[in-house]
């Protein structure tokens, strides 16, 4: 699903954010990426979806060359790929509702169906009432929620999120990881970005451990913390209650 | 079906946009207006001056003034010869007399000037219709053998002034034309610098429209109709300005010369649409290469 041969970035000017990275991650998996501070995860995860070009090697996603793939296709790929943005992203001037439905939009869904995705996706972060709140009303973990249901709005082949529970307390952000974890159930491809150690430990799953743009480590770990993973056999057609077996968190 | 809903999402961006910053998009509408305006005021009186010149080109005439001793007897002899020429579509002779009465009527103030002499004022003239059709250089050659006779003291030949009057009417076509192509310049420039600014204030919100995957249609769209609706808006209002402007000078002048040469008739329905269809199309050039590539 996504390929990197060889893959360096430089951005210009500076020094070298990436540096021969190699690796692939198949349909429906599920990876941690971590590493310290400037170890060059956003970068990474940014060459995915073309933000960034690499100043060497070749990406493959979905097939494509990510790389050379003409300016006018890019859209394409990019409505694939949900992504959580580090800094979120949201349009101060717009509402919630206007801020996740750009790609229905632009898709050509109506008013009706468009409210009908927005409804879903933000029901899933737990954010439906906010519907009509401008960002700057929201506080930092609800901005990301927001950010995360607009990365989930279409469904996505693939989602890439950057630090996605960056701003949560640790049970919004237990919440906001089991529904990555069963947007990947889904079939999703997810790729996570996070310092977190504790929940990669407790979650398991393939981590790749980015240091100085080099990957030092890439390893399968079996989760610590079978709670967390129990999660999962909860996923049912309603995504809502708050996660049990948590000693009465939430 | 769904580019109609594109169109309609693009228009409601661009009015939202309009109304954000109306101040700015009122300078560019009220610059586009003004240089149509002018373009439509100087398409008015050109319009209507070269429509007075055909006309008075179809009641073409020459004046043979007498001299003034001139007796009556050889005043019809003369213009029975004047009306044997082809060409010659009528002949009417004015005696001192009734061009002193003529005087009286057309200038009422100045009657004194020609009362109360001894002898007529006034020469006696042969006033000669003439078919336009005919051919300009036997019409001229047959007026200069006119002016040759001893009998005559004048001839004052309409064609001769006509043709200045023609050179007048494109030289303020041309002045016309020169200064709106400036003054349109001048408004596209208004318009990309606005949209210009609009896209800058939306430079965010593009980015992440293109990371979530809009196309450059999708994402250009907006401000193309919105220089397009600057662009008409300033055609409505210098249109609008215009037949205000034509109702005003029309209304005040009538029976005035410049009113009967200058704004007689209203610009015809499609010249007004070209002045409109031209704002549309200035806005939208305008925001077209206020957003190339780079640009954005
Ligand atoms: N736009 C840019 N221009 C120049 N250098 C950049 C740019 N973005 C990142 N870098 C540099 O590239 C390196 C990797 O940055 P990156 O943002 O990928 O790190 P990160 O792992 O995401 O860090 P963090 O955990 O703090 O988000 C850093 O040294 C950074 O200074
Ligand atoms: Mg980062």
């Amino acid at each position: 699903m996504i390929q990197f041969f060889h893959v360096s970035k430089r951005y210009p000017g500076g020094q070298s954010a990436l540096d021969d990275i190699t690796f692939d991650i198949p349909r429906g998996q599920f990876v941690f990426l971590t590493g310290a501070s400037g170890a060059g995860k956003t970068t990474l995860l940014r060459l995915i979806f073309r933000e960034e070009v690499p100043s060497a090697g070749q990406i493959l996603v979905n097939g494509r060359n990510v790389a050379s793939i003409p300016q006018s296709k890019i859209p394409y790929l990019r409505r694939t790929i949900g992504v959580v943005f580090q800094d979120f992203r949201l349009i101060a001037r717009k509402t919630v509702f206007e801020n996740v439905t750009y790609l229905p939009r632009l898709l050509g869904v109506d008013l009706q169906g468009q409210k009908k995705l927005a409804y879903q996706s933000l029901r899933r972060v737990g954010l439906a009432h906010r519907l009509n709140a401008f960002p700057p009303e929201l506080s930092g973990g609800e901005q990301q929620r927001v950010a995360i249901a607009r990365a989930l709005i279409n469904e996505p082949d693939i989602l890439i999120a950057d630090e996605p529970t960056g701003n949560l307390d640790p049970d919004l952000s237990r919440e906001i990881l089991r529904l990555f974890l069963e947007v990947n159930l889904r079939g999703t491809t997810v790729i996570l970005a996070t310092h977190d150690r504790d929940t990669i430990q407790r979650v398991g799953r393939r981590v790749i451990t980015l240091d100085r743009g080099a990957v030092v480590l890439d390893q399968e770990l079996v989760g610590t913390d079978p709670p967390a993973l129990d999660l999962l056999a909860g996923t049912g057609p309603d995504p809502e209650p708050p996660p049990e077996g948590e000693g009465g968190a939430g | 079906m769904r580019f109609l809903q594109a169109l309609r999402y693009f228009c409601r961006e661009a009015a939202v946009n309009l109304l954000r910053s109306w101040k700015v998009s009122l300078l560019a509408v009220l610059t586009i207006a003004v240089s149509l305006f002018l373009g439509g005021a100087f398409l008015l009186v050109s319009g209507n001056l070269a429509a007075s010149v055909e006309r008075w080109r179809g009641e073409m005439r020459a004046v043979i003034y007498l001299k003034p001793d001139t007796p009556e007897a050889e005043l019809r002899r003369l213009a029975a010869e004047a009306g044997r020429q082809p060409g010659v579509k009528s002949v009417e002779t004015v005696t001192p007399a009734a061009a002193r009465r003529r005087f009286q009527q057309i200038f009422p103030g100045l009657a004194d000037l020609v009362a109360g002499w001894q002898d007529e004022p006034l020469p006696a003239s042969l006033e000669v219709g003439l078919d336009p059709a005919a051919g300009a250089p036997a019409r001229s050659a047959w007026l200069d053998g006119w002016r040759r006779r001893p009998e005559v003291t004048l001839v004052d030949d309409d064609r001769e002034w006509l043709g200045q009057l023609e050179t007048v009417v494109a030289v303020v076509r041309t002045v016309g034309l020169a200064l709106v192509a400036g003054l349109l310049g001048a408004a596209i420039f208004t318009i990309a610098s606005v949209i210009r600014l609009t896209a800058y204030l939306h430079h965010e919100e593009i980015s992440v429209m293109r990371l979530v995957g809009s196309t450059e249609f999708f994402i250009r769209g907006p401000f193309y109709v919105e220089g397009l609706l600057q662009g008409l808006l300033g055609g409505l209002v210098a249109s609008g300005a215009l037949w205000g402007v034509y109702q005003l000078l029309h209304a005040r002048g009538r029976g005035s010369l410049v009113s009967a040469v200058l704004v007689l008739d209203f610009l015809k329905p499609q010249e007004v649409g070209f002045l409109i269809l031209l704002g549309g199309a200035a806005g939208l050039f305008g925001a077209v290469a206020s957003l190339r590539r780079e640009a954005l």
